[in-house]
């Protein structure tokens, strides 16, 4: 840590890392074909918007795959194009699920649009009309507004108030609006009261995970550095140099497939490349195999054996006796049911690990907070501690490994496990 | 403390007249935060000081270095989680400390509904301190998450744009503790804690998707979880941050931790030899082990006079010896809080008059807590009528309220009486049985009077006169049904739903056997006869 650090490193780390937080970076080149989501999301509302006529749209994929990302590529390209037709409303469905909010929500920045004064003492009702007189409005001056409605699904609970005021000024008013609502739930519009779908025009773009291809040149996007005048001159060329290397590594390709057969979405390639990263040799700002390496071995997490591995001896004890009495067919158990074997395999194998019950119990809380082990029941406290079920919330396979490779498991505790 | 005396300076001369006006105000008042209260406030400290102070952390410190990342540089949300008392929070604030990076901290655990955390952040934000010229309120109300998400926005904004402003004067000095950068990093403690909130699941979802929605590259979150990000999976799902572990501490980083801070490292280790490995087997808490640790290392220097000296391989044998009598019945000790006061004086008094095992015997047979006599009754009468099945009642307590000692068994024979034996510890094992409330009035009246009549002999050989055992008799009757709800208060009895024929509460006793039994030795009451047994 007392070695020379290059300013450039840190600055080619920077970048990365920037691009990396960065979204609309990340998703461009996924939209530069003419048959990308991309494109087709912009020719519907351009088409709206220039023909002065209402649409709906749902955009539909897992997370991570772009969604947002995409819609506010094709927001700020039509900002530009149409630079005074356009306004924006944005909504969440984790923030404004409550009709209340919602409604206050699109005044306020409606308000904020036009620069008219917004209050917060404004009932429901007033919220409301206020909307519906502005989308007139609106509709009379010939601007579009766009509402993008973010988790689409969480505005389908419940009475679906919000949607159904705004399709239903859509068709009423004249108006000019497009509506884009974004869901990670791919049966969104099935979650449409009756009356809210039929104003619906059931347009939905899908968004699939990239494909093998695409995941390299993704990756190959976000990793090379630009030539320009702010790196010194060998530096870019060394840096991009090595990346070439690596990712015609045989290695790195095997890599990169355990990683794509587990997670093929662009969110857990953005976290390994950033993982990655992360771990660059400034000294020499250049990254190697052994720092993508590191980053797989850190996404494979297994918390269960973590969990195992971070018991204590009598912890260990008392889940191997959970193990036998789940072998003798017994689902659920209580702590006095386990006490008891834990006594039986210290009579029979002359133990030196025998300790006292408060010792017991306290160890169980240690184990039910670290959800190894759980209550069956919730449902209130109708018997003690001790009288409730139990159960073991690991596998056998899980507890062997987490006990071989435990820092300091008695042998006994391997050989009470097999039988 | 002057800040203490002057408030308390401002209260009495409020208290004596009310039209005083409050001259000498708390210092702290004229004290307005700035963006440089933001750090952690001290001077900062080289990496490598951070690394000593944390031993057994060293891999933990550089991967959270390295994924906080150089000045201004982006990041992703991270996540760290660990069981408790690894480390988590201290290691956080002091690599923030040592990169001196401005941070807004907030724990899920005094901030125990979303109110008060979104405004507790704000505040932060906002610079506000809470004081009396503004009442004790915050900078803005805040409840909802969409107010929080607005609140954040402007709070964040004008704070990047201070932190601009300042970062343009250079500062020759860079460790004098001033906030370096244009990003703010967001601290969230105990996350684990708000999935027993109210709507704890939607604020969870919120916490982890507030970066998306805030949109801003200025900002850095970092979670603190003593739960392993896997208990957050839930039907909604969500972008999961980067998570980084926290292991428990292994045996060697146990010895380097609890040798720091000591006077005299070598006696200590010689110490650490002969309990670590044993108490390591029962648990590796740093938090429980220090309790033990502390008062066992007391004995361990007894027979020293002089605890400055560095003990040689005979003196360590003499004091193993020593303490290893101690060891065992200390593990089985080893989570009990003692309710006696730690006085060393006493302790060593007491340790003239009898050895360490016996006296725990003594602690074990008393109750620790002050019950009175009709609520000892109570709690008595109430485990009887869990124990017992309600169908013997009548044999068990005859109208005298004395035992019925008419049952003579005749000897079974032994696959009877294993069977027996098997049937008792599987109603052992079903758990306490329920009762009315009826039943446990009744059986009270039958033990108390017993009790009462030997209670009763005593006072009247001391000429009592009748009247007032009666009277006596009467107090223990009056306010039985309050010491009832005062029981079900301290959770010894509960009520477990009602018979659905009958209609009246059912309650449970959940005390244990030794309770129970400490508390019938108390009263001198013969609890074993009792008890039924198949």
């Amino acid at each position: 840590m007392g070695k020379e650090i290059i300013p450039a490193a840190e600055k080619s780390l920077n970048l990365i890392r920037g691009r990396l937080c960065d979204p609309s970076y990340v998703f461009r080149p996924l939209s530069a074909s003419s048959d990308s989501n991309y494109s087709k999301l912009k020719f519907i509302v351009s088409t709206s918007i220039t023909e002065g006529c209402n649409n709906s749209i749902l955009l539909l994929g897992p997370r991570g795959s772009g969604k947002a990302a995409v819609l506010d590529l094709v927001v700020g390209d039509l900002l530009e194009e149409f630079p005074d037709s356009v306004s924006l409303i944005r909504l969440n469905g984790l923030l404004h699920s409550d009709d209340n909010c919602a409604f206050k929500e699109i005044a306020r920045q409606l308000c904020m649009e036009h620069h008219l004064l917004f209050s917060k003492m404004a009932s429901l009702d007033e919220n409301s009309q206020f909307i519906v007189a502005m989308l007139r409005e609106c509709g009379l001056a010939h601007k579009t507004i766009i509402f993008v409605l973010d988790e689409f699904d969480m505005f389908a609970q419940g009475k679906q108030r919000l949607l159904y005021s705004l399709l239903d000024a859509m068709q009423s008013v004249t108006s000019q609006a497009v509506v884009i609502g974004l869901s990670s739930r791919l049966d969104a519009d099935q979650l449409l009261e009756k009356r809210v779908r039929s104003r619906f025009s059931h347009r939905k773009i899908l968004f699939l995970p990239p494909s093998r291809e695409e995941f390299d040149g993704l990756l190959e996007h976000l990793l090379s550095l630009p030539a320009d005048s702010s790196f010194p001159n060998g530096y870019v060329s060394r840096f991009n140099e090595k990346i070439k290397n690596i990712t015609s590594d045989t290695r790195f390709k095997d890599i990169l497939r355990t990683l794509f057969n587990a997670n093929s979405t662009v969110n857990s390639l953005l976290k390994f490349i950033f993982r990655a990263v992360s771990l660059m040799n400034l000294e020499s700002g250049l990254l190697s195999l052994e720092n993508f390496k590191a980053a797989l071995s850190s996404m494979q997490r297994q918390p269960k054996l973590e969990a195992v591995r971070d018991c204590s001896i009598l912890e260990l004890y008392l889940l191997v006796c959970m193990r036998r009495l789940e072998v003798k067919e017994q689902s659920s158990y209580k702590i006095i049911s386990v006490m008891k074997e834990y006594k039986t395999i210290h009579d029979s194998f002359q133990t030196s690990d025998y300790y006292a019950q408060n010792v017991c119990l306290r160890a169980f809380e240690h184990l039910r907070e670290r959800q190894v082990i759980c209550y069956t029941e919730n449902r209130g406290q109708s018997q003690t501690g001790e009288y409730r079920p139990m159960k073991l919330l690991i596998s056998a396979s899980e507890l062997h490994q987490g006990m071989r490779s435990h820092a300091c498991c008695p042998a006994i505790l391997l050989k009470l496990l097999d039988h | 403390m002057p800040r203490e005396e002057s408030s308390k300076a401002t209260r009495r001369s409020t208290r004596s007249s009310s039209s005083v006006t409050v001259e000498n105000a708390e210092p702290n008042e004229s004290h307005q935060p700035t963006v440089d209260d933001l750090t952690f406030g001290d001077e900062s400290i080289t990496v490598d000081a951070v690394l000593s102070n944390f031993p057994g952390r060293r891999s933990q410190i550089l991967d959270l270095i390295r994924l906080v990342g150089p000045l201004d540089c982006p990041t992703l949300p991270l996540m760290i989680y660990g069981s408790a008392s690894t480390g988590k929070t201290s290691v956080v604030l002091q690599v923030l400390r040592h990169l001196s990076r401005p941070f807004v901290y907030s724990s899920c655990r005094t901030c125990y509904s979303p109110r008060i955390l979104f405004e507790s952040i704000l505040n932060q934000l906002f610079l506000h301190r809470k004081c009396s010229s503004n009442g004790y309120s915050s900078a803005k109300r805040c409840d909802k998450p969409s107010d929080f998400v607005n609140l954040l926005r402007e709070a964040l904004g004008n704070v990047i744009e201070s932190l601009e402003s300042g970062s343009e004067t250079s500062r020759p000095d860079k460790s004098d503790g001033k906030p370096m950068g244009k990003m703010v990093y967001l601290i969230f403690d105990n996350v684990d804690l708000i999935r027993d909130w109210d709507k704890g699941s939607m604020i969870l979802q919120f916490l982890f998707s507030l970066y998306d929605v805030l949109k801003m590259p200025q900002l850095g979150i970092i979670l603190i979880s003593g739960l392993p990000p896997d208990v957050y999976y839930s039907n909604m799902g969500y972008t999961d941050p980067l998570p980084l572990y926290f292991p428990e501490y292994s045996e060697e980083d146990l010895r380097q931790i609890f040798l720091r801070n000591q006077v005299n490292r070598k006696l200590y280790s010689a110490f650490l030899d002969v309990v670590l490995k044993p108490f390591c087997r029962v648990t590796r808490r740093v938090e429980e082990l220090s309790t033990t640790f502390s008062s066992l290392f007391r004995k361990y220097c007894e027979p020293l006079d002089d605890l400055g000296i560095s003990p040689n391989e005979d003196m360590k044998r003499r004091l193993y010896s020593h303490l290893k009598p101690l060891i065992a019945p200390c593990l089985n000790e080893i989570f009990r809080v003692s309710s006696h006061p730690h006085d060393g004086v006493t302790r060593g008094e007491r340790r003239q008059k009898a050895s360490y095992g016996s006296e725990n015997r003594e602690e074990l047979e008393t109750l620790d807590f002050h019950m009175s006599t009709s609520a000892k009754y109570l709690l008595i009468a109430a485990f009887l009528a869990s124990r017992n099945p309600a169908t013997l009642d009548a044999s068990m307590f005859d109208s005298t309220g004395g035992m019925d000692n008419r049952k003579r068994k005749r000897k079974a024979s032994e696959k009877s009486m294993e069977k027996k034996e098997m049937a008792e510890q599987e109603a052992v094992m079903k758990g306490p049985g329920s009762f009315p409330l009826e039943r446990l009035l009744a059986i009270f009246q039958c033990i108390a009077s017993v009790g009462d009549s030997s209670f009763g002999e005593e006072e009247e050989e001391e000429d009592e006169d009748p009247t007032g055992y009666d009277k006596e008799n009467n107090n223990l009757m009056s306010d039985i049904l309050l010491q009832v709800s005062s029981l079900c208060d301290a959770h010894f009895l509960i009520k477990s739903g009602s018979c659905p024929l009958e209609g009246s509460i059912r309650y449970r006793s959940m005390v244990s056997e030794d309770l129970a039994l400490k508390a019938a030795r108390s009263l001198s009451f013969p609890l074993a006869k009792y008890l039924y047994r198949r």
